[in-house]
Parts: structure tokens; sequence; C-alpha cells
């Protein structure tokens, strides 16, 4: 499901929602926290996207929780635990409902340098090319009989892999920089696709994330 | 006024010696459809690269010369302020889109040119249209099939309405089916006003759409004219990659040259049993003769919960050349990947050699089965030639330096052994990867569109090279899509499509079967296509003797 949000709205809902968790140690609050967001996963409709990144989130919140309880006590190790899960989910949210183009438009809109947004997110297209390019050069390399699997004997054979990734990589940028000047990177007057504009379910949603910050304030 | 107007241009890239161009004059008029030919090397690229300032703006260099387009001196204008005058679509789809959508994809350049949002619109909604992408607009474009990423690369350009249209090699990893879309696309354009300029070595492709034929070698345009009248001339000494039906017309003398099947058809070509036998006669081991050495059964091969290969059954004997021919997608190169134990069968079973791939180590493997994919600089690491040649025995402990000597030679590699291979050539690093894939001593040779990219001297030096192999006793299994050279190597094609053998036989065979043609999206070739238009004529025995000893290679 889209939100009709801007994304400087959604990403001031997302800074809020953390500030408000790292400033509170209520148990009730933080729970609610948590609530809401996994509400706002189901309602959005991204629950099985959200599943796989537990694969990673479930591992990271119980290491802390459990070197909380050790160092700490139990509501504090608890407490934490929520504080991440919840702060997570809050920023997989944002990622999932804002195009990579969005945030970067967002960023400018808010006074970063053009370059330094675009980077930004267009780095992120390029892990799934990367991930494929790595493939291929396991099994090229693997397929003249170069060891490359997850061990400790592989180790000495990993420049196989690394060497040809770089250079690879280095060429892909370079062919890449060149389809972007093709394109007109880099432009005195670029305009945008979309036009933002803050309407005003984006001022009303912003002066709820602000109460939500003073209660967990005065909450604490 | 001439659209492009090259006058005494000459240019250095930053690190080298020698001219990358050399005393090129050129002019372009508004309206044409330049087909630029010229074999690896020739400097195609590099001319490209002028006609919207990324040389020298962007590769630096030295460029001496003048060089207008659309009343722009390149020299003094940027890329940025060119960029709408000359499109230029790149090589490597991949490597050329950036955005998370097809749409935003279009949307970027238009967005430079600094357009108001419902122009922006209006000219997406256009560019998807054009190029029948409309039901892809929301698909991120690393999701996308070669073809289709090469197609967005199009639409994103055409968007912003260049009046001058460079394709730098476009056709380079599309297959057929691709080509055919991407050609259509640029009938209509050019048909619109737009003038074309496509950059290739082979010319099947563009030639019947160009109205001119330029070709470039070692940096100089060594002829230029209407397609017929320079097609007419000895272009040998270019290494370009003609078509079947231009080099038939040739040898036979029969002028001016058709540059179809049809029109080589009306010219009365392929009647006097001049076609020969495609493949290279060699003692072809039969399912009764010598022992198998592959044995697919029932293969079956789940990704992601989707079958990429269902049922494949399949022997390949002793001393057998065996080409897998489809469409990109097929499955063509997961089968390879199974026959050193890269990929397991999810069901069903592959021996190599009598042994079972499941109970094998791919190391173990790699001594048997020799594979090499398509990039070769996916696998070159090391800081030379000789080096890189002995990564795989060495990593095996099995190194045979008398076989690396024979391959060396093999290979016409040994005075460049000292070499970074990182400098070679396209077709220098794909010599390199073959000697490498066969340096373990495997017995069995299998190579993954082994063509793609690769000019007119390359693919005879590669076919010469299979049919010695197969004379030492090497079984040769390929993949590809490129169906004339798959005739030349191989007596036996398997036509796969989606996943499933649906034609199996002599490449005769296979083309005539209408219906695995059609599934498999192959383009039958133009000796088939003669030979089936003369059928009614057969040749004479003897003189189809002799032709075999003058057939076309």
């Amino acid at each position: 499901m889209n939100v009709p949000l801007d994304p400087r709205t959604k990403l001031a809902l997302a800074v809020a929602f953390t500030a408000a968790l790292v400033s509170t140690s209520n148990l009730g609050m933080l729970i609610t926290a948590t609530a809401i967001v996994c509400l706002l996963v189901i309602v959005l409709g991204h629950v099985r996207r959200w599943l796989s990144a537990l694969r990673t989130l479930v591992p990271m919140t119980l290491f802390v929780f459990v070197v909380m309880s050790f160092t700490f006590d139990l509501p504090s190790a608890l407490g934490a635990a929520l504080r991440l899960a919840a702060v997570a989910t809050a920023f997989f949210l944002f990622f999932q409902s804002t195009a990579p183009e969005d945030l970067a438009d967002a960023l400018q809109k808010m006074g970063a340098p053009y370059v330094f947004a675009f980077i930004l997110t267009t780095a992120m297209q390029f892990v799934p090319v990367l991930t494929r390019q790595m493939q291929d050069i396991m099994d090229a390399q693997r397929a003249r009989g170069i060891r490359l699997e997850y061990d400790l004997a592989s180790l000495p054979n990993y420049p196989a892999l690394f060497a040809p990734l770089l250079i690879q990589s280095f060429t892909l940028a370079d062919h890449l920089a060149e389809a972007m000047e093709a394109r007109g990177f880099g432009a005195p007057h670029r305009t945008f696709q979309k036009e933002y504009a803050l309407r005003l379910q984006d001022y009303a949603t912003i002066v709820l994330a602000l109460a939500f910050v003073i209660i967990s304030w005065q909450i604490k | 006024m001439p659209l492009v107007d090259l006058k005494r241009v000459r240019y250095q890239y930053e690190d080298s010696s020698s001219y990358a161009l050399d005393e090129i004059d050129l002019t372009i008029e508004p309206g044409e459809y330049v087909l630029l030919a010229g074999a690896s090397g020739s400097g195609k690229s590099t001319l490209c690269r002028l006609f919207n300032g990324l040389i020298p703006h962007f590769h630096g260099g030295r460029l001496n010369g003048r060089v207008i387009v659309d009343g722009l001196d390149t020299q003094t204008h940027r890329v940025v302020d060119l960029f709408a005058h000359v499109g230029m679509v790149f090589q490597n789809p991949a490597a050329q889109l950036f955005n998370s959508t097809v749409e935003r994809e279009i949307a970027f350049g238009l967005e430079s040119l600094g357009l108001a949002p419902d122009e922006i619109a209006r000219r997406i909604r256009w560019a998807l249209e054009t190029t029948g992408l409309a039901a892809l607009y929301d698909r991120p474009p690393n999701t996308l099939s070669g073809g289709e990423q090469q197609t967005v690369a199009l639409a994103a350009i055409l968007a912003l309405r260049p009046r001058l249209l460079v394709l730098d090699e476009p056709f380079t990893n599309l297959d057929p089916q691709a080509i055919e879309r991407i050609r259509a696309i640029l009938q209509t354009v050019h048909g619109t006003g737009t003038t074309v300029l496509v950059a290739e070595h082979r010319l099947h492709a563009s030639l019947q759409d160009a109205t001119r034929l330029v070709i470039l070698h070692n940096g100089r345009i060594v002829s230029d004219g209407p397609p017929r009248e320079v097609l007419q001339e000895d272009l040998s000494p270019f290494r370009l990659n003609t078509p079947f039906v231009v080099r038939l017309a040739k040898k036979a003398g029969v002028y001016p040259v058709p540059l179809s099947v049809d029109e080589a058809i009306a010219a009365g070509l392929g009647t006097d049993g001049m076609l020969g036998s495609p493949v290279a006669v060699l003692p072809t081991a039969t399912s009764s003769g010598s022992p198998a050495v592959v044995e697919l059964r029932d293969l079956t091969f789940v990704r992601d919960g989707r079958p990429v290969l269902q049922n494949i059954n399949l022997a390949v004997h002793a001393g057998e050349c065996v080409a897998f021919v489809g469409k990109n997608g097929s499955g063509k190169t997961t089968l390879l990947k199974h026959l050193n134990g890269l990929y397991r069968p999810t069901s069903g079973m592959v021996t190599v050699l009598g042994k079972d791939t499941r109970r094998e180590r791919v190391g173990d493997l790699a001594k048997r089965v020799g594979l090499v994919f398509q990039n070769p600089n996916d696998q070159l690491f090391k800081a030379n030639v000789r080096d890189e040649i002995e990564a795989g025995p060495r990593a095996l402990r099995a190194l045979d330096r008398p076989w690396i000597d024979h391959l060396i030679s093999e290979f016409g590699l040994a005075h460049l052994l000292d070499r970074s291979p990182f400098n070679l050539s396209e077709g220098e690093k794909k010599r390199v990867a073959f000697s490498a894939a066969l340096a373990t001593h495997p017995s069995i040779f299998v190579l993954d569109e082994p063509t793609t990219g690769q000019d007119g001297s390359f693919r005879q030096a590669l076919s010469r090279l299979l049919s010695n192999l197969r004379k030492q006793g090497f079984t040769v299994i390929l993949a590809t899509h490129d169906l004339e050279f798959a005739e030349c190597v191989a007596p036996r094609w398997i036509a796969l499509s989606a996943g499933q053998i649906v034609a199996h036989g002599s490449p005769d065979e296979v083309m005539r079967n209408t219906s695995a043609v059609e599934r498999a999206a192959l383009r039958p070739t133009a000796r088939f296509l003669l030979r089936q238009s003369t059928r009614s004529h057969p040749a004479p025995l003897t003189t189809s003797l002799s032709a075999k000893r003058s057939q076309v290679q």
C-alpha cells in the first residue's frame, strides 16, 4: 500500500519515532510503540518482506537482550531489545514505502547537495547487480578447480574472487558514469518528475509525531 | 547543413602513444541510417564517443581536428550541452541503468533537460508506448532480462528526442528475439526522421535497414557508401562479420550482393550445390559407438520455487560436439553448470564419466570438465598470462607443463605470456580463459556463448580450434543463440525453451521443426533457408563434393 505522505514527512516520522524511543525507558510505552509499528507492517502489507528481514533482526535483538541482561537487569534488557526491534522496524517501513529517488529528492529539498543524495540512493540499485557478479566470478573460478567455499582452506584463494570483482566494479562505475553523463547528470537546471509539497496530512502527521516525542519525554 | 561534420579528426587516449582515430573526415546528413562497422579495436566505440563530447570531456586524451554536431563544436560544448542533441545507447545494458524503476529511468534525462512535470509525464508515456515497455513501467530495471534492459536504455534516450541516435554495439549481449525488437524500434524512429548510427562488428542486424555503411579499420575510414556497393569490395582484411548470403554471393560472383535470404533466393543463389556441408566432417560418434561421457537422467532443477530445468534426458558420447540452442533465459547456462557440479539436480541425476555429480566436489570434476563462461573478466586475476593459465592446475596440484605449452601454442598465446591479462583485447582474454579451462587436462570442454562480442576472425579461429580439439578426442558441449556458429561446429543440437527440451537432432532437423523453432525463438540460418528453398532441385553429387572443399566458412 502506498502512503500518501511527502518523503520528508516520512523521514521526520522515522526520526521522531527513534528520538521518542531513545528518550524513554518506560516499558509500557516501548511495548505500545512496538505494537504500533508491527500493526503498520500488517496494515501497509509488508508482512512477507518483514518476515525475511526478521532473520537478521531477531538474532541481533536476542544478542542485545542477552548481553544487557547480564550487564544490567532484566527490565532494561527487555527495554533495549524492544527499542532496537521497534526502531529497526520503523526504518524498515520507511525504506519499504519510499523509493530511493524520493529519498534523494527529499534530502535535496532539505538542503543536502544533489550529488551526495544521488550517490547515496544509486548505490542501493547496484547491490543486486554486484551480488550476481560475485556469484558469476565464484562459479567461473570454481569451474577451473580454484576452491572458493566459505571455509578456512579457501582463504588463500580469495584473491581469485576479489581481484576480478574489484576490477569489474571499477569498469562498471566507469561505464555508469558515461551513461549518466550521456543523460545530462549534473545539468544546471534539473527539474523533478514529481513535485513535492507539504500538504495538510503532512503537517498533521508531523504535529502528531512531535506530540508523541513530548509524551515519551514526559513519562520517561 | 550536415548533422555531423568531422574534419581531419585525430585522437589519442591519455595513456596511449598511438592514434585511436586517425585522419577521420565524415559528414552525416539528417535522416541517414549509418552502420559503422569494424573489428574489435578498430575505433568504433571511440568514434561514437566523439559525437556527444564524452571524448574529449570525459575521457581526456588529445583530440585534433574539428567535430561539429548539430551545429555545436564539441571542443567548446560539454556533454551536458550535447546530450539532448545526441542520444547514446551503450553496449552493456546493466551498466547504463541506475534508477529504481523503468519510469524513473526514463524520467532522469528529462529532469536533466529541466522539463516541467506534465511534459515529463507526456514524454514517458510516449517512450513507453514506442518501445512496448508500458507493462513494465514500475519494474526495477535490474530484475529485467538483458533485452528488456537494453530496450529501457533506448527508451530513456528516445524520450530526449535527440536528432542523432548513436548506439555502440547495442546487440552484443542480446538474443535474436531481442535484437529484432530493438531493430524494429530503430526502424520506427528512423522512419519519423531521427538520424541513426549503429556501431557493430556483426553486420546482420542492421544491414538491411542502413542507408550507408562506413567501415573503420585501425582508426581510419577505409570504405564508405551505400551498403551494397561497399560490400562489393574486398573486405577480407578488415575482419568483419558479414552475413552468410553476402559471403556466398561474393564467392559465386553474384552482383549486386543480396542483403537478405529472400534476395539471395531471388538471385538464384544456393542452387548449384555450393552451400556444402556446414559441419566440419569428422568421425562423429553415435549412440551405438563410443560410450556416453555425460548422462542426464530426468534432470529437474528448482530455484526460488520455480523450475528452471524440467525432466531433461540426454546422453553425450565421447568425441561428440553438441550445442544447446534457445533464447536467453531458456535454461542453457543452468544446464551447463550441472555438468561440473556447480549446480546439483533437485531431482534426477547427472553423471559425468560415470561419476554422480551429487557425490563429487567441483574441484574434482574440474579435472574432467573444462567449463568456460561468457565473460572472461569473471576469472582473470593473475599478474601475467602464464600464471593465469596455470592457476587452476596449481590449485588442484596437477600442473602438467608440456600440456600447458601445447595449449599455449594451440591458442596462439606464446607472445602474450608475460603480459597482464587485464590489458589484453577481449578476444585475447577469451583465448586465455579457454586455455585456463583446458589447463587441468579435462576430456570434456564446455563453452557458454563463446562467440558473444567476438569479431569474424575470432569466430573462424574458434571453429578451427574446436575441430582440432575434437580430433584430439575431446567432447565439446556448447550453449549459444548464435545459430550460424552452432551450425558450423555442432552436428547435434538440443533446443531448449523454458527449461525443457523442445527439439533434438541434426541442425536441419531442429530448424525444420516449426513448433520447436517458435517455442525456442530460433531464427533458422541463412544456409538452412537457402537449402530449403532449393530442395526441389537437389545438387548433383559431384558438384556437392567439390563444393565441400570450397565451402564457405
